[in-house]
């Protein structure tokens, strides 16, 4: 019988380690879902918003967290073969309209020594229609150099979404598509973050951890989102893992889920 | 006791110490006694940084965007007074006996009683700003300001790793493989690291905690200063361009505890 991905939650807190990966053994990865969530002029973090976890008898997972009159967020995880999906729906609790909201989803890969790059120079995305290491791109010094954030080609520019804009580190003559992997050591597997929709993508090297920040839209008061961010755990060069990615994603519609 | 006004010049190597009378320094220094376990680093002006041109360089031979290393430039000559510094990282022999005379938490991955005796000449780790601040502060030191901190290890010629222009894989702790299963080394394993004023460990093992940071910006709605340099390269590190004194895009959040963190002290020559 085939290994199965193991999500577990930890208690009260909005975090959790996937482990038991086939192919990426002894690796844990940390998962911070969402390490913030909301109005991106005001998204609050997870040292602010309470959450509860609950784990089902297929393995799978769900929560819930609150802002008292702000936000509310329900979040399904999904475990599959080689990948996990986190469907997140947000709900705006508060008597004011978000015009643009997010999900600060983050995946980290330092507890993986197969996978953790704290360098980048696995780290893999794709601009102008063309795959890249991360370490090709422009980068900004900002007030935290460790860290760098990426307008996704398909969104509003970096410079125009609060959250983003004050970290001071989104280099403004760069696009990237709304995803990032990191290629294994051995060149044969790959840890990758997808959202959809996808709003901007986020990396740290303190903790090799990389983020697909999905978007809920605009939010009147009472109005809930939904978006997707799945995390893929593959036997696959990052071309292959692209295509079969692309193909999948073409037919996922959040609104549906 | 009359103060006199000498000349002096530092030996490189792990020797280091005074030798007085001898030229190689502008400027007089008053004649001070080095305090136990570090070493005197002269007043005067040192190179720091990295040349446009370099960074042109440095990026194209090793696959980076320039972007990624132009924050060190442009080189610019720093003019520093005289100031001791710690010859090798704090170690966990010293951390503990921090720890016990203050009943400061250790760090996360001690067990109760404390590092094991094989682990005492290696360098502290998990180690936050605050931390480190407060282990300086006991031992009546200081954090090093980043200047401080790049003299110290690569002297006053602009040179990339405390030992030359060359890197030498042997000369420091770092991940050479590419692999899992190394960790950091005893702090002396690697004498021909040494800076050209003797002070070892500057490249590799951990990284090293600074006092000052990029400008203190308030993140989002967290007005709080958030960086600190961090410098010098770890025995997590892959990459050579990272060993290199000048590099500093590992800069992170003051607060983080992380397995590749550390710190050395300063104190001021009276």
């Amino acid at each position: 019988m085939m290994d199965k991905i193991k999500f577990v939650a930890e208690k009260d807190k909005m975090s959790a380690r996937i482990m038991n990966v086939p192919g990426f053994e002894g690796d844990v990865f940390e998962l911070n879902f969402p390490e913030s969530i909301g109005p991106t002029n005001y998204s609050r973090w997870f040292d602010i918003i309470q959450c509860s976890w609950q784990e089902h008898e297929d393995s799978n997972w769900s929560g819930r967290g609150w802002v008292e009159g702000e936000i509310e967020y329900t979040i399904d995880v999904e475990i599959h073969e080689d990948y996990v999906d986190f469907i997140l729906r947000l709900t705006n609790k508060s008597d004011e309209t978000w015009e643009e909201t997010q999900a600060f989803n983050c995946v980290s890969a330092r507890y993986a020594p197969s996978v953790r790059d704290h360098e980048c120079k696995r780290h893999w995305v794709r601009t102008g229609g063309v795959l890249k290491t991360l370490i090709e791109l422009p980068r900004v010094f900002g007030p935290r150099p460790a860290l760098q954030l990426y307008s996704v080609e398909s969104a509003p520019e970096g410079k125009n979404i609060p959250f983003v804009e004050a970290f001071h580190s989104t280099p403004e003559d760069v696009a990237i598509e709304g995803w990032m992997a990191i290629r294994a050591r051995d060149g044969k597997h790959l840890l990758a973050t997808v959202s959809k929709p996808a709003l901007y993508t986020f990396q740290n090297r303190e903790y090799s951890c990389i983020h697909s920040a999905p978007t809920f839209g605009a939010l009147k008061p009472g109005e809930t989102g939904t978006a997707l961010t799945r995390v893929y755990f593959v036997e696959a060069t990052v071309e292959e893992w692209y295509n079969r990615m692309k193909a999948e994603f073409e037919t996922i519609n959040p609104g549906e889920l | 006791m009359k103060r006199r006004n000498f000349i002096i010049r530092i030996m490189t190597g792990a020797g280091g110490g005074l030798i007085l009378g001898l030229p190689g320094i502008s400027r007089a220094c008053t004649r001070t006694k080095v305090p136990p376990g570090m070493v005197l680093i002269p007043a005067g002006e040192f190179l720091m940084g990295t040349t446009h041109e370099q960074v042109q360089k440095l990026a194209a031979e090793y696959g980076y965007h320039p972007s990624w290393l132009d924050s060190e430039s442009p080189q610019r000559s720093i003019d520093l007074p005289a100031y001791h510094i710690d010859r090798y990282p704090v170690t966990n022999k010293q951390y503990v006996e921090f720890c016990r005379e203050t009943d400061y938490r250790f760090p996360d991955h001690w067990e109760e009683t404390g590092p094991s005796e094989a682990w005492l000449v290696h360098p502290v780790c998990h180690i936050n700003k605050e931390d480190a601040t407060a282990y300086a502060e006991w031992a009546g030191k200081r954090l090093p300001t980043e200047a401080e901190w790049e003299k110290a290890a690569r002297g006053t010629d602009g040179r990339l790793f405390p030992w030359g222009d060359e890197f030498d894989p042997e000369a420091c702790c770092w991940n050479r493989t590419g692999r899992d299963g190394i960790t950091t080394d005893p702090v002396d394993a690697h004498p021909q690291g040494a800076s050209p004023f003797g002070v070892m460990d500057m490249a590799g093992n951990v990284f090293e905690w600074c006092s000052d940071g990029p400008e203190d910006s308030p993140l989002l709605d967290r007005a709080v200063k958030y960086t600190a340099f961090i410098k010098g390269g770890a025995w997590i590190t892959t990459e050579i361009l990272d060993l290199r004194s000048a590099a500093r895009g590992n800069t992170g959040a003051y607060m983080n505890r992380l397995a590749f963190y550390g710190f050395r002290c300063v104190k001021e020559v009276l």
